[in-house]
């Protein structure tokens, strides 16, 4: 039986990776563990001048995956830190991320993606996962680098790249996700259309509930990506953002590229996977993970260290309480309750869609996240922002343009629209005033 | 009085970075004015449903701030509570530049404290740690290979961002009395003609990390008049702004509210001033949170860069925070400070009694009137006549005698070598300092009566 290899992510690391340095402190900090040791060197302040003596989180009485009783027998419901807790909580902590939580979180990734952990993988913890992502993506492109992006692509991400160097490549998505096929005719045709060029170093791509079309790529398809990431030599840049808001039917969630690739390739460390906290805790609490090889993980909490430090450590161990009160388990049936939420959302808004826009736009039904990605059926050349920009406006609807979502810009008949937040009577008005900018819209083409 | 000038927006347009000029706002920014329109259906936003969220409050109690003689009063708490709308709030997407009460609450802090009128020109943002907007606000205003005016020696923390952006890191002297303004004149006065001249300089006024130098009033006039002749920006980092351990009617003011009101700065228009605060070393550095206050137009090219690199600060730290500052009032917040500031005192007065009886003709040092560090110079001899090194006999004799300080290497932009060390007397109980101290005198005396036998 052949042993799996790990990829040495080292050579894909970039030139301006070499440039982020310790600052001169943090060499010594190792050293204050020494028995007996007394330290001069770090300006933390006291804790006994942070202001805060107790913090109570009460949760929700029927939240999902609760035990009935804690250990020491008080209400699972409420969560209260003060004394040393609450100071370590209060005061700067690791680059990384607070060590428990992200042991959490390494024994989360084990249970969910059954891999093993073997030294191929670490877990940093960031100000959300944006933070991460940018920071890996600093980390890997280089100025003669091309980055494949599953296309549409989320405009935070578009946000970032744009300011990096390198070069962006779309690789085309349709109502079952990336399109292996595209991605490998872009692959084949390199040579002949990029004459001189790297071939690309990365792809990254949002396998569930994509933003913007609201896709979830199947397991098959995942398997010829992975295939393709081993013969051309690229890694896989894995937002799974959506992840914990899958819905479709039971037991038939695609697994993850972080889950696959040793299987499919007999190969690990070509997957950086990147999870996110924001759509089933908080958002506001920005804390996102990233699951990466430790070669990599270094670059990143090199950057992390010298830009913002660290992630917030009050908001981490706040987190952690409620999750290892949770387990993997009871921090996953609150996912399915999540889930289940966005499902009758969806339905909610389906049907009001279907009732005003049958005939008049037609979209992909999501099995997981929050959005829908309406092509707006006026004709074959069908400009949605400016439908948005003029008619939409007028009758008093909005909704995201397809072109937010193009790297290289470009006219597109698509919209998208999330059902996370509208209420069905708004959400019945807006699709009728929808379909009145589509109607208008072609009788305007038909004179 | 006088009518205060304004430097004009376009002003700043030669001072941005190639980096934050080509940043374009998200497409979807551009339509979210469209969503006030009234009657208006909007389906843009891409944001999570709070219901979801787990949680239906937070409460905390927190210390009230002492009372006006300072006293602290005893078992008196505040209890705050974040639900219903102001919790959803926290738990969701917020604003890029901070949640909107906190930054209000923050913008009246900055006017009562700095005399500085709101709508006067100037844009407060909340960051991640003031660390976060440092880093932001280089990549807004330095070019790969710039160069830029540093203090020296200088908070280790900003030298890496320098060598990430290739900057040309020009020093400028310090001693007592804080940066000096002739090493600053004579840098810029005998700048080469033809080599694009420094506009930036970074200084930390109050506190001076790693020195423990506080700028006096008479330097902060010196500096903001060679500012304004050489077209310079003040970023004044002043995280130990309210960590001052002097009288604090005799405090000198702010950068920032010195452009303004000072009397030397009568008759020049405002703008020049660049400022960062934190509350780590006054609330909770867990917390992470900081805000830059300054010209609308730098302010804002840095909110674009939050935007697409770590999207805001933390909407639930800063609730937190807010309740607790709105709650103890700008009059509670400043009492609390002083507090904090007479706690620290207390602990730079044990630590400088121990250097005077252990240290006193081994090592040399200036007081702290600001700042959690003692800068000192161990007086013993260099190789060949050169200064002394600190670094290696911190990193060996010290460490076997179980003492760690920083070598002042660390914070000198452009390394070289230095006899200073910098030691924090902010966590450690006064047996402890006096055990410390007493390692370090035992360290320089070896270090000395080897050198003597050599």
């Amino acid at each position: 039986m052949s042993t799996t290899t790990t990829l040495d992510i080292v050579p894909f690391l970039s030139q301006q990776s070499q440039l982020w340095k310790a600052c001169g402190i943090r060499g010594l900090f190792p050293l204050e563990k020494i028995p007996g040791m007394i330290s001069l060197l770090a300006g933390r302040p006291n804790p006994s001048t942070f202001p805060f003596e107790s913090l109570t989180m009460k949760l929700k009485p029927d939240l999902a995956g609760m035990p009935s009783s804690t250990v020491e027998g008080e209400d699972p419901f409420t969560i209260t830190m003060d004394g040393d807790d609450l100071n370590e909580a209060l005061q700067y902590g690791m680059t990384a991320g607070v060590v428990r939580f992200i042991s959490w979180m390494e024994n989360f990734q084990t249970h969910v993606h059954k891999r093993v952990a073997d030294g191929s993988w670490s877990v940093t913890v960031g100000s959300g996962s944006q933070d991460l992502m940018h920071k890996a993506c600093v980390a890997l492109v280089d100025e003669d680098d091309s980055v494949m992006l599953e296309t549409p692509v989320y405009p935070g991400t578009l946000g970032f790249m744009a300011a990096l160097p390198g070069t962006l490549i779309e690789v085309n998505a349709d109502t079952q996700g990336l399109n292996p096929t595209h991605l490998e005719s872009v692959l084949t045709n390199w040579e002949s259309t990029h004459p001189g060029k790297r071939f690309p170093k990365l792809l990254y791509t949002i396998p569930s509930g994509s933003n913007p079309t609201g896709t979830s790529i199947p397991e098959a398809r995942k398997i010829e990506v992975l295939k393709l990431a081993k013969k051309y030599n690229f890694l896989i840049l894995e937002d799974d953002a959506y992840a914990f808001l899958y819905y479709g039917p039971e037991g038939q969630q695609a697994r993850s590229y972080f889950a696959l690739e040793g299987e499919i390739n007999g190969e690990i460390g070509r997957v950086v996977r990147f999870d996110s906290f924001s759509k089933v805790l908080s958002s506001g609490m920005r804390l996102g993970f990233m699951t990466a090889p430790p070669a990599l993980a270094s670059v990143v909490n090199m950057i992390t260290s010298n830009t913002n430090l660290q992630p917030a450590t009050l908001t981490q161990i706040m987190a952690y309480n409620i999750l290892s009160r949770w387990g993997p388990d009871g921090f996953l049936a609150h996912c399915k309750g999540v889930a289940a939420t966005y499902r009758a959302r969806r339905d909610a808004f389906e049907g009001v869609a279907r009732k005003h826009l049958e005939g008049l736009a037609e979209w992909t039904t999501p099995v997981a996240g929050m959005f829908l990605y309406i092509k707006l059926l006026v004709d074959e050349d069908t400009d949605s922002a400016a439908l948005i920009s003029g008619k939409a406006v007028e009758k008093g609807v909005l909704a995201v343009p397809g072109a937010a979502f193009m790297p290289l810009g470009g006219k597109t008949p698509y919209v998208r629209v999330s059902f996370s937040l509208i209420e069905e009577g708004p959400a019945d008005e807006a699709c009728r005033r929808l379909a009145e900018v589509v109607r208008e819209a072609r009788e305007e083409k038909a004179t | 009085m006088a009518a205060v000038d304004f430097l004009p927006e376009s002003f700043y347009a030669d001072f941005l970075s190639d980096a934050a000029k080509a940043r374009q706002p998200s497409p979807i920014r551009s339509l979210l004015p469209l969503e006030a329109t009234p009657g208006l259906i909007s389906l843009l936003a891409g944001k999570p449903n709070p219901t979801t969220f787990p949680f239906t409050s937070f409460s905390f109690t927190a210390r009230a701030p002492p009372s006006e003689d300072g006293e602290n009063v005893e078992g008196k708490e505040v209890e705050l509570k974040l639900s219903g709308d102001d919790l959803a709030a926290a738990l969701q997407y917020g604003p890029t530049a901070g949640l909107p009460p906190l930054v209000k609450w923050l913008m009246e802090l900055q006017s009562q404290v700095h005399g500085r009128g709101s709508g006067e020109s100037w844009a407060l943002s909340v960051g991640s740690g003031s660390q976060d907007l440092l880093d932001k606000a280089f990549i807004a205003l330095l070019n790969p290979g710039d160069p830029v005016l540093v203090q020296s020696p200088v908070y280790a923390g900003v030298i890496p961002l320098f060598h990430s952006l290739h900057c040309e890191q020009i020093e400028i002297d310090t001693d007592a009395d804080g940066i000096s303004s002739a090493s600053l004149r004579a840098v810029l006065e005998s700048w080469p003609a033809g080599k694009a001249k420094p506009r930036v300089l970074y200084t930390i006024p109050y506190g001076g990390n790693p020195t423990g130098a506080t700028a006096t009033l008479a330097r902060r006039r010196e500096v903001l008049s060679l500012a304004r002749e050489h077209n310079l920006l003040i970023m004044e980092d002043d995280p130990y702004f309210y960590l001052f351990y002097g009288t604090h009617s005799l405090r000198p003011p702010s950068y920032f509210e010195m452009e303004h009101s000072d009397p030397s700065s009568a008759g020049h228009p405002v703008g020049r001033v660049l400022r960062f605060d934190s509350i780590s070393k006054i609330i909770s550095a867990g917390m992470r949170i900081g805000f830059v206050t300054g010209p609308a137009p730098l302010v804002r090219a840095m909110n674009m860069h939050t935007a697409t690199a770590n999207l805001q600060p933390a909407g639930l730290t800063q609730a937190v925070a807010h309740a607790l500052l709105a709650s103890w009032g700008i009059d509670g917040f400043l009492r609390h400070t002083r507090g904090v500031s007479a706690f620290y005192r207390a602990k730079r007065d044990v630590f400088e009694e121990a250097l005077r009886r252990h240290l006193t003709g081994l090592i040399e040092w200036t007081a702290p009137e600001s700042g959690l560090f003692f800068w000192f110079k161990m007086l013993i001899p260099g190789e060949e006549g050169q200064e002394a090194d600190s670094a290696s006999v911190v990193r060996t004799k010290a460490f076997e005698k179980g003492v760690l300080a920083l070598p002042g290497t660390a914070f000198l932009p452009n390394g070289r070598r230095t006899a200073y060390v910098r030691a924090s007397f902010s966590l450690l109980s006064p047996e402890e300092v006096e055990e410390a101290v007493k390692r370090l005198r035992d360290t320089i005396l070896e270090v000395r009566a080897e050198s003597a036998a050599a």
